[in-house]
This record gives structure tokens, sequence and C-alpha cells, in this order.
């Protein structure tokens, strides 16, 4: 397995990871390029079935990342948000999800640094867990193999 | 409290009385079932209709399930966890408290027809009950049971058999509560590798049939479109894929986090006997460990995943 | 049709399954007896039914019915191809009840009239020959006499079977049924259908008489469509499918794509006319609106459109698994009373 590449959806909150991840760039900060990333207003905004969502379409890993508790834009967001991935962290893993595939962060706009080493980080546990084969959706069978 | 029979007059007499008084126009409760192992909810709008009010252990639904947005004054004749499932509901805003009286009745616990079966192995033409035990009726034969013996699995750690303290009257005796749920075995489980644990959580589920008939009969579940039901899009295929299923499952329990009072009614309605509470134990484990949060025991106190603290614990966020 | 006696059983279902057809019988499994493909030596006797009916193997939950794909040599056509149809086998079912083979005669009308033929089911149906068991102990919920069946009824069977001792009596019904027996080795002539009569009647006076349907049959459709007691029924109904999934004779599909970006799978899946998602309208309309016109549905279509349509066919079998399943015990025979009065 030494040539998989994981496959990451990563869902960040617009006022800050968003911003780190541009910061990091523009840094010229490497980091690897495995996560898709879906911006969202707040990590309050995130709905656990999209974290689910991900996983059953195939993702092998999923990044949630949001402001640093007292600093949401919308004073609040992140606090619901956390008692969110309490839960789901919990329920995740105790359905016996790896747990390497799941990871939450903090990350301010202006922490490329921690962008950098938290990407990586998740990147590298993640391939560490190997193709998520078990909590997906089977792939379709278009009968193509017998066409061939 | 003698006997069933007095108890079914207490309930009726106070159901009477509910209507007569005018605290409700009308009055939620069961009435004898037409087949073994079945009580028929029953909503009494006059005296007469009160008549019919019996306590039954085959109870398959929560009542508090009709209430949600119930345009009028209901007294619901209510065991512990249906009162404490009420008392969510108002928390939640589907309707006023004022709208509400609640009879609550001590409760033995609901019997569980699987482990009848289970033990009996042969069919069964009559059921009927008294106040702790079950009689059976077969070809040629007759049995009791005590309904300690037989009694629901969320029934066998039920911590409010006796609705005291939410309910505005209350009929039978006491019913002490029993031990609360340790959650034992799934902490053991939670020691096993990934694999085992998601063979032990699909496995539970891979005779789902998707009726929704968990989802119709719990108390929480008053969305008015689901997201299984969503279209646009749509979160979930219609056909009987496992992971669709297993994410139907997961999904609903993360849904009644810190709601779910351990009722049981998804289990009894559940016509595959999928043990459905698996999942929400899951989650009930971690929110009393986390937040000390116990569902439908106060009017006044909110949902977990509705309010926060800047101080909760989470070190497992980088 | 012929009468033929076997000693033992196991040895007519160990000729049954080495006839070429797949052997399809109730087994039991987690303590539940269900219809699957078994070895002879698995097959359960001590059953009063299977848990769920025996629809899905005709018609199953899901049914793959086409595959399709986009067209390499032709940008924006796909290429269809039907799924499964070549893949069905020429079974042989062992051990359905009398209401359930009714049941699936019921489904039958619907698959196949003089207006649609749906090939998955006729395949299925037409290449199986089905061997049911008659019922010498009705269960509790029992009640296919009070619709117009028998525990030792004949229709939509090719072969009645019933246990004789360690073996079996059998009566051959169709052509198909006299074809199948009629290869099989170790069977006796005769010996049957003078012992069925009186088992019949036993087992026909532990079970209830005929409901009385005459008014709901004869009075005009809106007549029944209109009455009241729809109302006080859907109070209580939870909106679940429970009933419709364990019927016999419910039907209803819902045809939906799952596709990925290179083509995707056409299937049909159960539906149930409990959910208001069955009837709502891409405009957002819903014909059905309540729990009341939901449940009056069910109940119109069992007890009034199926006779209508099916040349007076009741379209509830009495199996009897709705009453024990239902969670608030909605009981069609009270329902049935109801409509008539």
């Amino acid at each position: 397995m030494s040539d998989f590449e994981p496959r990451i959806v990563a869902f960040f909150c617009n006022w800050c990871t968003y911003g780190a991840a541009d910061l990091a760039g523009v840094s010229r900060l490497d980091y690897p390029p495995n996560f898709r990333v879906v911006r969202l207003p707040c990590t309050g905004r995130l709905n656990p079935k999209y974290i689910i969502e991900a996983f059953k379409r195939g993702a092998d890993g999923v990044w949630v990342s949001g402001c640093h508790p007292g600093d949401c834009h919308y004073i609040a967001g992140n606090y619901h948000a956390r008692r969110k991935f309490v839960l789901l962290h919990h329920m995740i893993e105790a359905v016996g999800v790896e747990p390497g595939r799941l990871h939450f962060s903090w990350i301010s706009s202006a922490e490329a640094t921690k962008f950098q080493e938290v990407a990586r980080e998740v990147v590298e546990k993640v391939r560490a867990s190997g193709p998520n084969q078990s909590f997906r959706k089977a792939e379709l069978d278009l009968g193509l193999a017998e066409v061939a | 409290m003698t006997s069933l029979a007095d108890l079914n007059q207490n309930i009726q007499t106070a159901a009477r009385r509910a209507l007569a008084d005018g605290r409700a126009e009308v009055v939620f409760g069961y009435r004898q079932g037409t087949a073994p192992f079945t009580a028929a909810p029953h909503f009494a709008r006059t005296p007469e209709d009160c008549g019919q009010f019996v306590w039954t252990s085959f109870a398959r639904v929560n009542l508090a399930a009709y209430l949600p947005k119930y345009p009028g004054k209901v007294a619901l004749i209510a065991r512990g966890c249906e009162a404490r499932s009420a008392v969510g509901q108002v928390v939640e805003s589907q309707f006023p408290r004022e709208n509400l009286y609640v009879i609550g009745v001590g409760c033995q616990g609901m019997v569980d027809p699987e482990a009848v079966l289970a033990r009996e192995k042969r069919p069964i033409r009559e059921v009927t009950e008294d106040l702790t035990t079950i009689n059976l009726a077969g070809d040629g034969w007759t049995a009791s049971l005590p309904k300690a013996e037989v009694l629901r699995r969320n029934c066998k750690t039920c911590v409010c058999r006796t609705p005291k303290d939410l309910a505005d009257e209350m009929l039978g005796g006491d019913a002490p509560p029993l031990p609360a749920d340790d959650f034992a075995d799934l902490k053991a489980l939670a020691a096993k590798p990934p694999q085992e644990k998601m063979a032990y959580f699909k496995g539970l589920v891979k005779d789902c049939l998707r009726c929704y008939a968990c989802r119709q009969a719990c108390p929480l579940c008053y969305c008015p479109v689901c997201f299984v039901d969503e279209t646009r899009p749509q979160w979930l295929g219609k056909s009987n894929d496992a992971m669709d299923t297993f994410t139907f499952h997961l999904l609903r329990a993360f849904h009644c986090a810190g709601r779910c009072t351990s009722c049981g009614a998804c289990e009894a309605a559940c016509p595959m006997d999928i043990k459905l509470r698996e999942f929400n134990r899951l989650l009930e484990e971690e929110v009393q460990k986390d937040w000390q949060f116990v569902p439908g025991a106060s009017w006044d106190q909110k949902p977990p995943l509705t309010t926060y603290r800047p101080d909760d614990e989470a070190d497992f966020i980088k | 049709m012929a009468e033929y006696t076997v000693k033992d059983k196991l040895s007519f279902l160990k000729a049954a399954a080495g006839s070429g057809r797949r052997l399809l019988a109730p087994s039991s499994k987690d303590g539940r007896v269900r219809l699957a493909e078994v070895t002879p030596d698995r097959v359960a006797f001590d059953y009063l039914n299977t848990h769920l009916s025996p629809k899905d193997a005709f018609f199953p939950q899901t049914e793959k019915m086409l595959a399709f794909h986009k067209d390499a040599a032709k940008p924006g056509a796909f290429v269809y191809q039907p799924l499964g149809l070549d893949k069905i086998q020429p079974t042989v079912v062992f051990g359905l009840r009398p209401c359930d083979a009714r049941g699936l005669a019921v489904c039958d009308r619907v698959f196949q009239n003089d207006r649609f033929t749906d090939p998955y089911w006729k395949t299925k149906y037409e290449g199986a020959v089905k061997i049911g068991l008659a019922c010498q102990a009705p269960g509790p919920n029992c009640f296919c006499t009070a619709v117009g069946g028998s525990p030792f009824g004949e229709d939509g069977l090719d072969v009645l079977a019933f246990t004789k001792g360690e073996g079996l009596g059998l009566k051959t019904l169709t052509p198909a049924g006299d074809e199948f027996l009629k290869g099989l080795s170790g069977l006796e002539s005769g010996g049957a259908a003078g012992e069925m009569d009186g088992l019949k009647k036993a087992a026909e006076s532990r079970l209830p008489g005929p409901l009385d349907l005459a008014k709901a049959q004869a009075a005009p459709v809106m007549e029944i469509y209109n009455q009241p007691h729809w109302k006080e029924t859907a109070d209580r109904c939870l909106n679940c499918g429970t009933c419709t999934f364990f019927c016999p004779t419910c039907h209803c599909f819902d045809i939906q794509d799952e596709e990925n970006e290179r083509g995707g799978v056409r299937m049909r899946n159960w539906d149930t006319c409990m959910s208001w998602l069955y009837t709502i309208h891409g405009s957002g309309h819903n014909p059905r609106p309540t729990k009341t016109e939901r449940v009056r549905q069910r109940f119109m279509h069992k007890l009034k459109y199926i006779p209508l349509k099916q040349g007076g066919a009741c379209g509830c079998v009495g199996c009897g698994r709705c009453v024990q399943h239902c969670p608030v015990n909605i009981d069609i025979r009270a329902v049935a009373v109801d409509m008539s009065k």
C-alpha cells in the first residue's frame, strides 16, 4: 500500500482555517495536496451528515477545522459545534471507524504554520489507516466487465 | 394497589375527571388490543370513551409521539418514560406546558413478546395480565410468567418507573427505580479492534427493512421532513444498501442524542427485533459522562446540544 | 391431477433439490424462519409461517433492473444493458403457506395482465414450481378463512403438500406441478386426497368464520371512501411501513437511479403508501396530505379496489402479519368491519 494516496474531505470555516490555508499558500509553506476543501460559514453549520456522507461516498478521511473557542465570528458557533464534535467523534470511533480517519482542529487565520503541521499530520494518519473499505457505500456495479 | 382491575378503574376515573374539569379535551391512553401481545393507543374525548382505558404491559409505542403540534389540551396517562418524553417535547417547544396534564402511573415495565416467545417456543393464543404476571394460553396448555423475567431490554434499567416529579397526579403504587444502565457491554466493546466493533454494529442492522417504524414510533422524531426522505439532495439511497441503512441508524441516533429517554418504543415497534437502542446508548453514555444531562428530567433544562459551556472538554481537537 | 405420498420428507426434498432446480424453502436463521436457498437437511417444518412474506423471492426489496454507462464512442450518449434477467434460475419453492401463495397470485395479476407484463416478475414467478405446505395447526393471528382462503387453499400453487407422519401427502394442481413430481423418484401414487379432506375440515374449524364484507363490496367506492371511521383509525396510525413491508400482497415500488461519474444503475425498491413521500408531486403538491388519506388508501386498496379490479378476489389473504406487527394494533379485520357497517 506504499503508493496509496488518501482522499480527504476537509470542512473549513471561512473565517479562520480557510484563511490559514490561504496564508500557508502565499507563505509558500509546503503541505500535502490530499484534501479537497469544502468552505463553511462556520463549523456550527456543519451537519454531521456531511461527514458521514463524505465517508459514504468513499473518502478515506475527513478533517474539520474552525476557529479557536472564543474566536467565533458568530460568537458561539464553534462552541455549539464542539459539542457535536464530541458526540460524533465518540460515535464514529465506537462503531468501528479507525481512529485515524476523522480529525478536528482549531486553526486561526494567522496560524499558517499550524495549518501546515496539522495538514501533514492528518494526511499521514489517514494514510496509515489505509483505504476506507468498511465505512463506505459499495461501488456501483455497472456491468462493465461483461461488456468488455 | 390491589389488582389490575382497580388500577384500570382508577385510570378511567382520572381520565373522566380530567375531561370534566376541563383540564383536557382528549385523554391519551391505551385500550385492550385485538391480538396477543398488542395494545391499541386510545384517545378518549367523552366519559364513555374513557371506559375502555386499561393499563397494559404490551404497549409498543410511546404516547408522547402523538403530542407534538397537537392543537388542543391533552391529558396523558403516562409511564415514566412517556412523561419524560413529553417533558422533553415541552422543553423543545413542541407544545405549551399548559396544554398538557400528566396522569402518571407507576410502571413495573413493559413485556417483551420476543422474550416470552423465546421461552415458550409454542404458539400462544391468548395473553392476559395482572399486576405482576402475564398469563398465557395455547393449544391445551396454560402458563404464567412473572413480568419481571420477560421485561423489555430498556425497562430493565429504568430510572423513572414512578414519574411523580413530573406528573400532575399519580396513580398506581410506587415502582422503585432499577439500577441505571452501566453501559458495561459498550465499554467492553470499545476496547475491541475497529473491525470487530463495525462488524457488531453493522450486524445489528443487517435485517433492517427501513420500514421506519422506529422513527415513526419515536417521540423525538417529529421533524416535518426526515433527512432520509429529503430528495434535494437525496442523502440516502432508497435501496436496501447496507451502508445506507447503517447511515440511517447512525444519524437517527445522533439526532436523538441527549434527548432519548430510553422508552424503547423504537425496539418495540421494530418488526425485525433489531436492538436499535445500542446506537442510542452509545451517545447516551457520552452525554451523561460529559454533560451530566438526563433527558426529560426537568421542565426547564435545555438539551445539551442546544447549549454549551465555554470550558467544554474536547481534548481530541488539535 | 395426481396424488402422491412419500415416506420421508428429507428424501423428497433431496429429490427436489436434485431436480436441477434451485430449492427455496423455509429455514431457521437467528431464531427466525425465512424463505431461503437451503440444503434439504436445513428445511424447517415446525413453523407457523415465514417471518417475512415470500414475495421477496419474486419481487425483491431492491431489484436492479438495468445498468447504464457513458458511450465511449459517442459523446453524450449512454449504453444501456438489462441486469439480472438472464441470471434467474429455475426454482422450486417448497413450504409456501396457502395464504401466501394466494397473496402471490394477487401480485401476479398486478404484474401480468392484459395491459402490462413485468419481465422480472414473470420470469421468476413462472420459472418456479410452487409447492405449498398446508397449515394443519394454524397460528394465533391467522384468519385466511375470514377472507375466502383456507389452510389447505390451492390458489397460486402447483402442488399442495401436507405432513403425514414422517412423510408427506402431495396433490398436484397444475400441469407444471404434475410434470415436476413425475420427474422425481421415490414417490408412491395415491393415498393423499381422502386424508386431505378430513385434515382440511379440522384445520378450518380452528379458524374464524368469514368476515362480512358484503356491504363493503357492494357499496359504491365513494360511499366507503367518505365513511367517518377513517379518521379514528388514522389518529392512531404512525404511518410506519411495517404493514406494507410484511404484506404478501403489497406490491408498490419506486424506481430510482443511483449514479456515479461513469454511469448508473436503475433499481426498483419496495415503496409504501404509508409514507407522504409516496405521493408527493414534483410541484410539492401532495394528493394524500395527511395520515387519514394514506391509511384509507391502504385499506381501500386491499378490500375495495383489488376486489373491483381482480374480479372479486380480496386483497387481504389473512396471513395475520400486519396484525402481529402493527405497533399500534390497527387490525385489518376491525377496519373491514367498520367498512361494512
